[in-house]
Formats: C-alpha cells, structure tokens, sequence
C-alpha cells in the first residue's frame, strides 16, 4: 500500500470531519472500439468528473433519468468498475482516510467487507442454484469474520433482521415473492457490518405495497445499525421520502446537490425544477404543469457543447452553448452547475 | 327469436357506455391447479372517458385486456362471463365479443380496428426485423386499403400526429434506432392507425423515465380530447391514475373492489385496500419523514383459493366470521361509486365454487 493512498492528509488533503466518503473528480470512461485493431476511437463518458461528499450516517439520493450515469457512478464508488481517472477517499475503520482509486485490488480485500451493495432487480442478482443459506453465508465464509460454528447461527439471525424467517434457509430463491427475493438481498449486505451501503434502485422493481415494506426495513437498519447509504433511483418521491441529502445527474455530471426540502422546494438548477415537475402527482385535483421538458437525454458519447442541458433549457443564454458551467456552492451547503444559479426564479416541487 | 336477443342485450348496457363486462372469470388450467386469473369481474366502461385500471402485479389486470381482444394466451380460457361491445361503425349496433371466434373474420375486425392497444414495453412488442413503417403499414392494410402506399402515408400522417420529428425519415427506420420513448411514440401510432374507438393502454409508460413519461402522457390525453375516443388506462402507478383517468376500477385477485370517479377514489376511499394503496406510497412535496404504511403480507400466490374476501388476510379491519368466510358483493354506496367490502353492505355474493 502506497503512503499516499493511506494518509492523504499528510498530502494537504482535508476532509470535513463528519464525511465518510468524498469523491472529487470522478471519471468513469467507457471506450468504443472500432477498426481492425479495435482502437479505442471515442468513448461513452458515463460519469464525466463528479464531486460529492457523503456524510457518516446519512442517506445520499442520487437521481437522473436512464443513462445519466447514476449506477455507474455508485458501481465505480466501490471499484466494481474502475474508474478512469479521479479520487474515492473512505473513511477506512482501521487505517483512516484511503483513496480506493488507488488502491490494489489485494489492498481492497479488507476494505471491501465495509462497503457493500443491493442490486435493484433479485431476480438476477441472487443465484438460482444457491439456497438462502449460502447466499447469505458466501461473505461470511470468504472473510472469516465468524466462526464457522457460528455461521449459521448468524445466518439465522440476518434473516431474522430482515424480516424472514431462518426456517426458509435451505430454499431456493425462486421459493420467494420479489419482496421476500430483496430482502434476501439485503441481508446479503448486511453480513459483513459494513459502514457504506450502495442501494442501487432496490425498490424499482416492487409492487407499490411492497416498496412501502423495504424501505421501512431499510430506514430501521439505519437508525439500529448506524449505516451510511448512497440510494441511487430514478423514482423521485421514493428519493425525496428516503434522503437526507439528494444529487441530480445529467448526462454523467453532477447537476445540483442540496438538503432533500430545499433541493425540492427551491432548485437551484433548470433541469432539477423540470425533472420535478414531470413527476404525477397522485392527486387529481393537481393536474396543472406549467413546465414541460422537450426533447430527449443527451448521448453521453456525443454530448452537446457548453451545459449539456442547455439544447432542453427554457432559460438558456449564449453563453451556455459555449461554456461548461462549474459545480459551485451557490448557497451554503448548496451545490449547482448553473451559469445563473440564484439568478433564476425556479419552481419547486409545490409549484 | 334474433330479435329478442337484441333487445335483452340492450337492456343490459346503459346509454353511455361503449364496453360492458359482465361476470367475467378467466381461468388458466395449469399442472399446479387452476389459477383464477379473473374472478367475476363486473365492469361498464362509459364513452369518450379515460377509465383506469389500477392494481398490484399479479391483480389480472393486463388479463383483463387481453380478454377484451381476446387474446388471452392458452392455458387461459374464458371459463364463463359475456363482454359486450358498442360498434359505431358501419352501423351501430351492439357486439357480443366474447361469443366470437378468436380467429374469426368479426373479431379480426375489432381487434386492432374498433379496439387499439399499447403495451408496456414497446422492444418487444416491435417486431425488430421490420421498419417502423411496414409494422404501421400492416394494420392498416389489414383494415382499411389494399394499397401499400396509401397505408404508408398513412404510417407517416399518424407517426406525425403522435410527434414523431421527421415521421418521413422514421417510417424508414427500425426499431432499435429509436430511444425508448420514440418507440412507444411508435407503439401509439400503430394503435391508432386504424382510428378505434377504444384505446387500451398497458402500461404504457412504465418502462419510461419521468421526463419522457410526463411527454407521453401529454400525448395521450391530447389524442383522447382530439379523436374522441374511449380510453382504458392499465396502471400500477397511482400518480398516472391521478393525472389521466375520469373514472377508476381498482382491482385485487382478479375482482374489481372498488370503482369510482378520480376523484373520490382519492379523498373519499372506501375499501380498506384502496386506502392502504393510498397510503404506502411516498407522496412528492409533502416532505414527510415519519413510517410509510405498507401494506401487511403479500398478494396470495395464484392457485390459492382464499376463501372469502381476498383481501382480508391483509386487510386490518377484517372481521373474523364475516369477512373470512364469504365473499362481499359488489354494491353501489353512491350513484357513481361502489365497493366490495362488508364494512359497507352484508350482501354476499353468491360464489358458483368453481
């Protein structure tokens, strides 16, 4: 392990002092190759330099349509995609602040155990040939955090966190309703005691009454365990129900970043107040929408010049074809890439 | 003897609907039992309104769809139940679809001409080996005109009607050229190629992100208020249902429990699974932090007979006796608004025990 990826401070690094993770011009590239040699000739920029800071214990939402990059970025956080260029510094419980961009994946192994992930869809991220005990098992007997007499023992007890009984342990996954499958899921998470927890759509692919069951569970584990979550989804009421903080992305960088209330009540960013108000209301009497997004997501292989957003923008100006707006703190606590961030008169989510 | 059939059939339907389902039940015989995919659902659909269907997965409400064109998918059989359809065209009469052949030349006619539908995921409802034109092209030429190039320009009036930007390059075009929201652009444009006077709408924005979901939607209510037609919107999402239909069904276990205009169904809820739907789901802008109220348990799996209502293992105001021994009937509560629950009416409904 290098010095510089275990004390970055030592390197003039600084760190607020309740963050567990803050990741500063993270750089996700993936390349298209053509030709005989297969060369890379251009490439899809997924996450194009994205800063952010996650605070220990809270819930980060990270929202954006389909193919902004928001999955990406939380698959490139815990190095299951490596990241082209940037910095990943966690809070480590042993050796402090570490720069995972960094790191070997030798190095990795002991960091690994305290960040994990909930993939959104159970059905694939769950193995039909294993039964729930060695699903939930496999990262306990890989780290050998338990003993193996106690494996079980713990294994009964995550499912019993999770809401299942421990009598379902030697069943398949295809026994279980979709509810039950991302429960499974999660105490899959849950078995190592980790800090950070990527939860990548968990509830996007759940009947509506049992959305409501999961992300109770989900809150409670929070609140009992202490967790930190980066809650990537598209649903923004889900989003704003769950997050402390909430992130918008377009077209793999970062829009805008706030506190949940005042990022819905008062965007700071044209394509937040747009993205907001595009979301039905479930109340028949609200059908007004005064404002209408055109036009379709940028590509992020071939993205527009100046403010990717500004070919959809009512509010945009020259200067937003020419120049790329950067990512300030417009207010306290408050971040944007608005050329008129604080200027413009934006609507929040009650109109 | 023709004639009296006609008569008792016109009794039956009020002026104002367009389609009636009467008792329908759908039953698919399987290896593992029967699964009771529609259990006597009772349902008018008024004219040139936007009637929604709400209801978990699992709750028969694409079934009920698929019924409607018949084209439900074998071991499925209409096991018993009538659903009746008023035809404007040529001359109007009343229909009884569901006594006509699936194959037959009457119900070819219906299907996909007096009834359009789109479905929720428009990738694999295109057919990726044809250009997005012929696949317009060929409804048309199945209903209206012999000629291909009459029914391409038709391809190309209705692709521009739904906002496709250059339909003359797009017709051209296949499938997987396009981005998600433009095929299902496509999908409502091969649905009304035909002009039907009832739209049916599968879920048609579910696999779409909010921008290009709210973009569809627009179009659906423009089209609806432009063409006049009947409209039957399949959702599990209540903020759709708020946003689009006049009237809603909800449905659970393949019965309707609760059918009302929009808005009573959302400040004057009466059956206890509607107001729980209600109440589970995180409500934008209210920046509310306390518990969601799920609902407890999980929808019964399929070849489960639950015997009386089939809400009432969730359900938390089930009265043990009543509600777990027989089931409510279906009961007006108000002239526009019914509910099958004991909590309102002790009518029972008299179970056939299939």
């Amino acid at each position: 392990m290098t010095v510089s990826s275990m004390n970055p401070q030592k390197n003039g690094n600084e760190f607020r002092a309740d963050t567990i993770l803050e990741v500063r011009g993270l750089k996700k590239y993936f390349p298209i190759r053509s030709g005989f040699l297969r060369r890379a000739t251009s490439y899809v920029k997924a996450v194009d330099g994205i800063n952010l800071f996650v605070k220990q214990g809270e819930t980060l939402g990270l929202v954006g349509e389909s193919g902004c990059g928001k999955t990406t970025a939380g698959r490139t956080i815990i190095r299951l995609l490596e990241p082209t260029e940037g910095e990943i510094f966690f809070k480590d419980r042993n050796q402090g602040w570490i720069d995972l961009a960094k790191m070997s994946r030798y190095d990795l192994m002991p960091v690994r155990s305290q960040i994990q992930i909930i993939f959104q869809d159970p059905n694939s991220s769950l193995d039909p040939r294993m039964t729930v005990e060695r699903i939930v098992g496999e990262p306990l007997r890989i780290n050998h955090t338990v003993p193996r007499s106690e494996v079980k023992d713990r294994i009964a007890e995550l499912l019993r966190v999770v809401g299942l009984r421990p009598e379902y342990m030697s069943r398949y996954p295809h026994a279980f309703s979709g509810g039950q499958r991302q429960r499974i899921g999660i105490a899959r998470a849950l078995a190592l005691n980790p800090s950070l927890v990527i939860c990548d759509e968990p509830v996007s692919a759940l009947d509506v009454s049992i959305q409501a069951q999961v992300l109770n569970l989900l809150e409670e584990l929070q609140e009992r365990l202490n967790f930190t979550y980066i809650f990537v989804a598209h649903d923004l009421s889900v989003v704003e129900h769950i997050s402390d903080r909430v992130a918008v992305m377009y077209v793999g960088k970062m829009v805008e970043l706030a506190q949940t209330s005042e990022l819905y009540m008062q965007p700071l960013h044209p394509y937040t107040e747009a993205l907001m108000a595009a979301v039905p209301k479930p109340d028949p009497l609200r059908r007004d929408r005064p404002i209408k997004l055109p036009g379709e997501v940028a590509s992020p292989a071939n993205p527009p010049s100046g403010c990717y957003f500004h070919p959809r923008c009512r509010y945009a100006k020259e200067i937003c074809a020419i120049e790329t707006p950067e990512f300030r703190e417009v207010k306290p606590d408050h971040f944007a890439s608005c050329h008129f961030a604080g200027e413009l008169q934006l609507r929040g989510v009650l109109g | 003897m023709l004639q009296m059939e006609q008569t008792r059939r016109e009794d039956a339907m009020n002026e104002e609907s367009i389609l009636k389902i009467e008792d329908l039940h759908v039953h698919f015989q399987t290896d593992l039992g029967i699964s009771r995919a529609l259990n006597g659902i009772n349902l008018e659909i008024p004219n040139k309104k936007v009637m929604g269907i709400v209801g978990e997965s699992g709750c028969g409400k694409s079934i009920m769809a698929l019924s409607i064109m018949q084209l439900v998918p074998p071991p499925g059989r209409l096991s018993s139940g009538r659903i009746i359809l008023r035809q404007y065209k040529p001359e109007p009469r009343l229909v009884e679809v569901s006594a006509l052949g699936r194959h037959s030349k009457e119900m070819r006619a219906i299907r996909g001409g007096q009834i359009g539908m789109i479905f929720q995921e428009p990738m694999t409802s295109l057919n990726p080996s044809y250009t997005i034109g012929d696949q317009i092209a060929e409804a048309v030429l199945l209903h209206h005109t012999d000629s291909k190039q009459q029914a391409l320009n038709r391809a190309v009036e209705t692709l521009d009607k739904v906002g496709m930007p250059s339909p003359h390059e797009v017709v051209n075009r296949y499938p997987h050229e396009l981005s998600g929201g433009m095929r299902q652009r496509v999908m409502i444009a091969m649905a009304l190629s035909c002009s039907p006077s009832i739209l049916i709408a599968d879920e048609p924005t579910t696999a779409l992100d909010v921008t290009t979901e709210a973009q569809i939607l627009d179009l659906i209510r423009d089209l609806q208020a432009e063409l006049g037609m009947t409209t039957i919107f399949i959702t599990h999402n209540l903020g759709v249902v708020a946003q689009m239909c006049d009237n809603v069904a909800v449905m659970y276990l393949g019965r309707v429990v609760e059918q009302g205009p929009v808005v009573k169904l959302f400040y004057e809820p009466l059956h206890p699974y509607t107001k729980a739907l209600l109440n589970s789901i995180p409500r934008i802008g209210s920046s509310q932090k306390g518990k969601l109220q799920p609902i407890h348990g999980m929808v019964p799996d399929p070849y489960a007979k639950v015997i009386g209502c089939p809400f009432h293992p969730r359900c938390n105001n089930s009265k043990p006796g009543v509600c777990d021994k027989e089931v409510p009937a279906f009961t007006s509560i108000s002239e526009d608004h019914s509910v099958r629950c004991f909590l309102y009416s002790d009518e029972v409904e008299q179970d056939d025990g299939i």
